[in-house]
C-alpha cells in the first residue's frame, strides 16, 4: 500500500509538474514555411502571400474549438468550431514594408496575428469586390484553398495607406487579381511532398496569356491528399479548380469572369487537456478519432465547397479616369459533423473529465493523502488509458452496438453523428473609380453592395445503425417532462422522427445586406504625401426562423424584424521625410462599425432576439513610424495604439452545471491594442542579407463586460457582469522576435531564421468570469484583503523556432526552368509551445457549493505548434 | 489552347477520386463489450444470496473467491435516469443489483438483455441488508469500477422484452413477510394500487422537495405496509405528473434496513388498473 501510494505521488507529480512544463519556457517550433519553389522569381511582396497560403491552408485545419460536447464558441480565439479560421491579418501586404511581408509566413507556425487584431478587420477584395463573409466579417482562406498560383497575384495595402481597389479596416486591405490576362503565359506544375496536413499536392497552371484576338484564358486545377495526415486520425481530400477568361474589347473596356472552387473533405484535430496529453504521450493526441472495425474513424470531418464566381467589367473612361466594376457571387457550401449522444447514453468521447486519473481524487493537492479506493480508482484510469491507443479514442463499436441494442427493444438512438451546416448565398457588387486629378492628387470613389443569406441548419449525418431519433430537447426532458411543449426543437413538428440527411435541431437564415460609399485621396510630391478617406455604410440584419422552438414558441419562427445600422469612418495619414534617409509618418483613424450578425442574435439556434442594446463598436486607431534608408540598411520602426469600444462578442457552450447548452453575449466590450512592431534589413554583400524583426505588443479587455446568459433549455435571459478587465486577446503570440539571413548564389538560396515567441495567452472563459460564478469577494491569505476570486488567464511561456529552407532553380533549354525547394520547420523539434487554446466554460464546484474532484480551472484544453515538419516542392514552368 | 487540354486532363483524373470518409454499419459476431470467456451459468442467483445470507443481513461485505457464474435478465437501468449506476439482473429465483461506477449502462444492458456475471474477484454485500454485487468501497459493498465491469460480463444474444424472466410475480399484500424481505431482490407486479401523493397534478420528483440524495420519496400502500417508491430528481420524468388512481406497476421490490422499497425504473413499466 505504502509502495503503491509512493509510485502514485510520483507518477502525479510529474503530470503535476508536465502540466508546469509549458508554463516553464519551452522551446519552440515552426510550422509553417511552404515555401514555393516559384518563390523567389517574384517580387517579394507577393512571395509571402503565396507562401501564407500555403501555410494558412495548412492552419485552416487545426480549427480552434471548445469542444465541449456541442459547444463552439464565437469570440475571435476560439472562432470556428464549425467555421475555417485563419487566425492571421497578415495577408495584408505593403509596398516595400519588410516587416509586413515577412511576418505573415514567418510567424505563421505560431498563428500569428499582427497587432493581435481579429481578422475581421481584414479585408479581402477581388478585382476591387469584397470577399469578406458578411455574417463573421472574416475571409474565408477555404474559399481559395489549393489555388495558390491562381490567386497569388495580389496588391496590399495598410490602413493608413492609400490604394484603388477597397476600403481597408484597422487590418489592412488586399485585392486579388483574377483577371486571365494578367497571368503569365505558358504552363506551370508542381508537386509538393510534405508532412503536414496534407502529405501531397500536385497542382497546373496554365494561362494563354493575351492573344492577338483580345482573349486571355486561365486555368488552373490541384488535389491536395492525406490518406493520414501528420495528425492521428485526420485525413484531407481536396481538389481545387479555377477558370477565368478575358476579352479585351477595345482600349476602354475589358470584361473579366472567374470561377473557382474547392471541394474539400478533410478530418480535423481537436485540443486536450495537459492531463491528456500526458496520458498518451504526445502533445499531438488526437480525441477525435477512434477505430471502427480496426479502421480509424474521425467523427469531426469538414466538408466545404464554395463556388465563386467574379465578374469584372474595366473601363478606362480616359486617361484620368479608370472605372473597374465587379460582381462576385457565391454559393457556399460548410458543414462540420460531430458526435452527438441522446438520451443517457454517456459521453462517448475518450478525453471526457469523468474518464480521466484527476476525477478520482484532487490530484491539485499537493497535501492531499488520497483513499485507497479512491487510488485504486486513479490507476484504473490510468492505466486503462495507458494500456492500448484503441482504450483513449472514440469507439465506434459500441456506439454502433448500443444503436443495435436499441433496436432490438424499440429504443431511441444513443449515438450518431450530425452534421452541422452553415452554408451561404452571397452577391457582392464593388465599384471603383479611379481619378488622377493632377500630378500630384489622385482619388478614390468606391461603392461595394452586398446582400447574403447565411443558412444555419443541422442534419443527421449517421444514424449509426439507429432506427429511431426523435427531434426534441434531451437537456429540457428532465425539467419539463418528456410530453411537455417546452421540450419539442419544432413544435410545429413535434416529435418528428429524424432519418439520414432530415434537418433536425435548428434551422435559421441570418440575412445581411450591407452598402458601403468611400472616398480616399492621396497628395504626393516625391517621398512626402497625405492621405485622407472618409466612408459611410449601412447595415441591416435579421434573422428568420424555420422552427418554432419548444422555449420560445412565440419568438423562433419567422422574421426578427430588421435591425439596421449606419456607420462611418474617417482616416488620415502623413509622411514627412527629413531628409534623403529618413522618412516619419504619422496616422489617425475612427471607424463606427455595426456589430457582425453573428454576434447580433441571442441564441440563435432557438430565438429570433437580438442582443439587448445592440449598437455599433467603435474603433479608433493611431500610429507613427520612423523609416531609415542608408545604404544597405533599411529599417523600419512603428508604434500603434487601437482602442475597440462598445463591442459584442458571443460565446455558445456546453454548461455542465446544468446540464445545458448555454449563450453567453457580451455587450460594452473595451479592448485595447498597443505596441511597437520594428524590422531592419542589413544587406552585407549583394548575396548576403541579414534581418531582424519583432514585435512586442499587448491587446487587452479593458473593462468589464455586460454579460447575457440564456440556456437552450431555458425561457429566460439572465443578465450578469463578465470580470473581463484584463483578459489578453488569445491564439497568437504577444511577443514575436525573429534574426535571420538569406544568402543566394548561382541560382541557390538559402535562408534560415530563428524565432522567439513569447506571451502567448488562451482563450478565456467568459462563464468562468460572471459575477454570479465568481461568487463573494474572498479574504486573501497573504493580505488579508478582500479581493474577488477572478480566475487567472493561462498563459503560454516563451520558446524558439528554428526554420530554414534551401532552394534551387535552374533553367532548362528552351526556356524551361525548373525550381527545387525544401523548407525545414522546426528544426529543433520542440513540441512543448502552445499556438493557443481555450479554458473549459465550467465551474469548480457544484451549484450547491461543494467542490468537485475534477478541477475544470486548471485543465484548459490547449494546441500545441507543429513538431519538425518539411515542405518539398518541385516546380516546372514550360 | 494546349492549357485547356492539360487541364482537362487533369481535372478528368481527378473526377476519379472518392470520398474518404465511407463507412458502414458493422455486424458484430460477438458483442464488442464484455468478456466472451465466461462460460456457463453455475449458480442461480437465489443460491448466490443464500450463500451470502449472513453478510448481506449484516450490512457486511466479502469478496466472492470461487468460481461463482450466474445469468439473468436485465429488468431494471439507467435508461430514464431514476435507476443510478446499476442494473438489475433477474432469474427464475429471484433478483439481484449490481453497482457499476458508470453512467449509460442501458447502451449495452437494455432491458431484456440476458447477461451472466463472472462473480470471482467482485464482491457482495449488503447495502442497507440489500444484496448487492459490486466492490469494496469504504469497508462496504460498492460500486465496482467501470474499468473492471467488462471483464465479468458477458452478453447473451440481443435484448428480448418476451422472455420469461421479463414477465413478474404479482404479489399481494401477504407478500410482505420478513423471509420474503431477507431474500429480496425481486421482480414484482403490483395490481390496483395507488401512489398516496398522486392527485394529477403532483409530479414524480420536483427539486424543491428533494432530500440530500436527490430523491423524494413516494408512497404505496399495500394492506398495512407502506412501501417507499424512491423517485431521483433527475429522472427524465421527474417533472411529469403522477398518475392518479388504480394503477398497475411493474418494478424491483428491494430493501432498506426494514423498509420495503419499490425501484419503477421507468413510467412504461406503469399502466391504469383495470384496462
Amino acid at each position: 500500500m505504502i509502495k503503491l501510494t509512493k509510485f502514485a505521488t510520483l507518477l502525479l507529480l510529474g503530470f503535476v509538474s508536465t502540466a508546469n512544463a509549458q508554463e516553464v519556457t519551452a522551446l519552440y517550433s515552426m510550422n509553417g514555411q511552404g515555401n514555393n519553389g516559384m518563390i523567389k522569381e517574384q517580387p517579394a511582396r507577393t512571395l509571402y502571400a503565396d507562401t501564407l497560403l500555403n501555410n494558412i491552408n495548412e492552419v485552416e485545419n487545426i480549427i480552434i474549438l471548445d469542444d465541449n460536447n456541442e459547444s463552439y464558441t464565437f469570440s475571435e480565439g476560439q472562432l470556428g468550431e464549425d467555421e475555417d479560421f485563419s487566425g492571421t491579418t497578415a495577408m495584408i501586404s505593403s509596398n516595400d514594408d519588410y516587416f509586413l511581408s515577412e511576418t505573415g509566413y514567418r510567424f505563421s507556425s505560431m498563428r500569428f496575428r499582427i497587432r493581435a487584431y481579429e481578422s475581421l478587420y481584414n479585408n479581402v477584395y477581388a478585382n476591387g469586390v469584397l470577399l469578406n463573409d458578411a455574417e463573421r466579417g472574416q475571409f474565408s482562406y477555404g474559399m481559395i484553398g489549393g489555388l495558390n498560383d491562381a490567386t497569388r497575384n495580389k496588391e496590399g495595402a495598410t490602413y493608413l495607406e492609400h490604394n484603388s481597389f477597397g476600403l481597408g479596416s484597422i487590418g489592412g486591405a488586399s485585392n486579388i487579381n483574377l483577371r486571365a490576362s494578367q497571368y503569365a503565359a505558358g504552363h506551370k506544375a508542381s508537386l509538393v511532398g510534405c508532412n503536414r496536413n496534407y502529405l501531397a499536392r500536385i497542382m497546373y497552371t496554365g494561362s494563354t496569356g493575351l492573344m492577338q484576338n483580345g482573349w486571355a484564358f486561365t486555368g488552373s486545377a490541384s488535389y491536395r491528399w492525406a490518406n493520414e495526415g501528420v495528425i492521428e486520425g485526420t485525413f484531407y481530400n481536396s481538389f481545387a479548380y479555377f477558370l477565368a477568361a478575358e476579352k479585351k474589347i477595345n482600349d476602354s473596356h475589358s470584361i473579366s469572369i472567374a470561377t473557382w472552387g474547392s471541394p474539400t473533405e478533410r478530418a480535423q484535430q481537436g485540443a486536450a487537456t495537459e492531463e491528456a496529453y500526458w496520458l498518451a504521450g504526445s502533445h499531438y493526441y488526437n480525441p477525435n478519432w477512434g477505430y471502427q472495425q480496426g479502421k480509424k474513424r474521425n467523427a469531426r470531418v469538414v466538408n466545404s465547397y464554395e463556388p465563386s464566381l467574379v465578374i469584372t467589367w474595366d473601363y478606362n473612361i480616359n486617361d484620368k479616369m479608370k472605372l473597374t466594376t465587379s460582381f462576385f457571387g457565391k454559393y457556399s457550401m460548410y458543414s462540420t459533423s460531430a458526435l452527438g449522444w441522446n438520451g443517457n447514453a454517456a459521453d462517448p468521447r475518450p478525453n471526457y473529465y469523468q474518464n480521466l486519473p484527476s476525477a478520482a481524487y484532487d490530484v491539485w493537492d499537493l497535501e492531499y493523502t488520497p483513499t485507497e479506493d479512491e487510488l485504486n480508482d486513479f490507476f484504473a484510469r490510468y492505466n486503462y488509458w495507458t494500456a492500448s491507443k484503441a482504450n483513449r479514442q472514440l469507439n465506434w463499436d459500441y456506439m454502433y452496438y448500443a444503436n443495435q441494442q436499441a433496436n432490438a427493444t424499440g429504443g431511441e438512438c444513443l449515438y450518431y453523428v450530425e452534421r452541422r451546416h452553415n452554408d451561404q448565398l452571397t452577391f457582392n457588387l464593388g465599384s471603383t473609380l479611379n481619378i488622377d486629378f493632377n500630378r500630384y492628387n489622385k482619388g478614390t470613389v468606391g461603392l461595394q453592395l452586398g446582400t447574403t443569406k447565411g443558412m444555419h441548419y443541422k442534419t443527421m449525418d449517421d444514424l449509426l445503425g439507429a432506427n429511431k431519433y426523435t427531434d426534441i430537447d434531451k437537456f429540457s426532458v428532465g425539467d419539463f417532462g418528456i410530453n411537455s411543449d417546452y421540450v419539442q426543437n419544432d413544435i410545429d413538428n413535434p416529435n418528428r422522427q429524424i432519418k439520414k440527411g432530415d434537418v433536425f435541431g435548428y434551422d435559421y437564415d441570418i440575412h445581411v445586406n450591407k452598402a458601403t460609399l468611400y472616398y480616399q485621396h492621396l497628395f504626393s510630391k516625391d517621398i512626402f504625401n497625405i492621405f485622407w478617406s472618409a466612408h459611410v455604410e449601412g447595415t441591416t440584419m435579421e434573422r428568420y426562423g424555420h422552427m418554432r422552438n419548444g422555449r420560445a414558441m412565440e419568438f423562433s419562427k419567422g422574421s426578427s424584424g430588421t435591425a439596421g445600422f449606419l456607420g462611418a469612418g474617417t482616416k488620415f495619414g502623413i509622411t514627412l521625410p527629413f531628409n534623403a534617409y529618413n522618412t516619419f509618418s504619422f496616422g489617425w483613424g475612427y471607424e463606427n462599425r455595426a456589430p457582425i450578425a453573428y454576434n447580433s442574435f441571442i441564441a440563435p439556434r432557438m430565438r429570433n432576439d437580438f442582443v439587448r442594446g445592440l449598437s455599433n463598436e467603435d474603433v479608433l486607431n493611431a500610429e507613427i513610424s520612423y523609416r531609415l534608408n542608408v545604404g544597405p540598411v533599411t529599417a523600419k520602426v512603428s508604434g500603434y495604439g487601437t482602442l475597440i469600444k462598445n463591442s459584442v462578442e458571443q460565446n455558445a457552450f456546453y454548461n455542465d452545471q446544468q446540464s445545458q447548452f448555454t449563450y453567453l453575449t457580451m455587450t460594452g466590450v473595451n479592448k485595447l491594442h498597443y505596441g511597437i512592431e520594428a524590422a531592419i534589413v542589413y544587406n552585407i554583400t549583394s548575396s548576403l542579407s541579414v534581418n531582424a524583426i519583432a514585435s512586442v505588443g499587448d491587446a487587452e479587455y479593458t473593462n468589464n463586460a455586460n454579460g447575457f446568459l440564456i440556456s437552450e433549455n431555458e425561457k429566460v435571459v439572465i443578465n450578469d457582469k463578465v470580470y473581463m478587465k484584463g483578459v489578453k486577446l488569445d491564439g497568437t503570440p504577444l511577443t514575436a522576435l525573429s534574426l535571420g539571413a538569406d544568402y543566394n548564389i548561382k541560382g541557390w538560396y538559402l535562408s534560415a531564421n530563428v524565432n522567439y515567441y513569447d506571451r502567448i495567452y488562451i482563450d478565456a472563459s467568459k462563464y468562468a468570469r460572471l459575477a454570479s460564478v465568481v461568487g463573494n469577494p474572498v479574504i486573501d491569505a497573504t493580505t488579508g484583503e478582500e479581493r474577488l476570486d477572478i480566475p487567472t488567464q493561462y498563459k503560454g511561456k516563451g520558446g524558439f523556432i528554428v526554420d530554414a529552407s534551401i532552394g534551387k532553380s535552374i533553367s532548362l533549354r528552351g526556356g524551361k526552368k525548373l525550381n527545387i525547394n525544401l523548407s525545414l520547420s522546426n528544426i529543433l523539434n520542440n513540441q512543448n509551445m502552445i499556438t493557443g487554446g481555450y479554458e473549459q466554460n465550467r465551474d469548480d464546484s457544484y451549484a450547491d457549493g461543494s467542490e468537485r474532484t475534477y478541477k475544470f480551472s486548471k485543465n484548459p484544453y490547449l494546441y500545441y505548434a507543429n513538431a519538425f515538419n518539411f515542405y518539398l516542392n518541385i516546380g516546372f514552368r514550360f | 489552347m494546349k492549357a485547356i487540354k492539360y487541364l482537362s486532363i487533369f481535372v478528368l483524373s481527378l473526377m476519379a477520386t472518392s470520398c474518404m470518409n465511407d463507412f458502414n454499419e458493422p455486424n458484430f459476431n460477438e458483442p464488442p463489450f464484455g468478456n466472451s470467456g465466461i462460460g456457463e451459468a453455475n449458480t442461480t442467483i437465489a443460491e448466490l444470496k443464500a450463500k451470502y445470507s449472513s453478510t448481506i443481513s449484516a450490512g457486511g461485505v466479502q469478496e466472492i473467491t470461487s468460481n461463482i457464474i450466474i445469468e439473468g435478465v436485465v429488468v431494471a437501468n439507467d435508461e430514464s435516469g431514476n435507476v443510478y449506476k446499476q442494473i438489475i439482473i433477474n432469474d427464475a429465483t429471484g433478483a439481484i443489483i449490481i453497482g457499476i461506477n458508470d453512467v449509460g449502462l442501458y447502451a449495452i444492458a437494455p432491458k431484456g438483455q440476458r447477461v451472466r456475471i463472472d462473480c470471482k474477484g467482485l464482491h457482495i454485500g449488503g447495502y442497507g441488508k440489500m444484496a448487492q454485487i459490486g466492490a469494496l468501497y469504504n469497508g462496504k459493498v460498492g460500486r465496482m469500477n467501470k474499468y473492471v465491469f467488462p471483464s465479468h460480463v458477458r452478453l447473451i444474444d440481443l435484448p428480448n422484452p418476451t422472455q420469461p424472466e421479463m414477465t413478474p410475480d404479482t404479489i399481494n399484500a401477504s407478500f410482505f413477510t420478513d423471509a420474503n424481505m431477507n431474500a429480496l431482490a425481486k421482480y414484482v407486479r403490483l395490481e390496483g394500487v395507488e401512489i398516496t401523493e398522486a392527485d394529477g397534478t403532483a409530479t414524480w420528483a420536483p427539486e424543491e422537495l428533494q432530500n440530500s440524495s436527490n430523491v423524494v420519496e413516494r408512497h404505496i400502500k399495500m394492506g398495512s405496509t407502506n412501501i417507499v417508491l424512491r423517485m431521483s430528481t433527475y429522472a427524465d420524468f421527474a417533472n411529469e405528473a403522477m398518475p392518479d388512481g388504480k394503477l398497475n406497476i411493474n418494478g424491483v421490490m428491494t430493501r432498506y434496513n426494514n423498509y420495503w422499497q419499490f425501484v419503477i425504473s421507468n413510467t412504461t413499466d406503469i399502466e391504469k388498473a383495470g384496462k
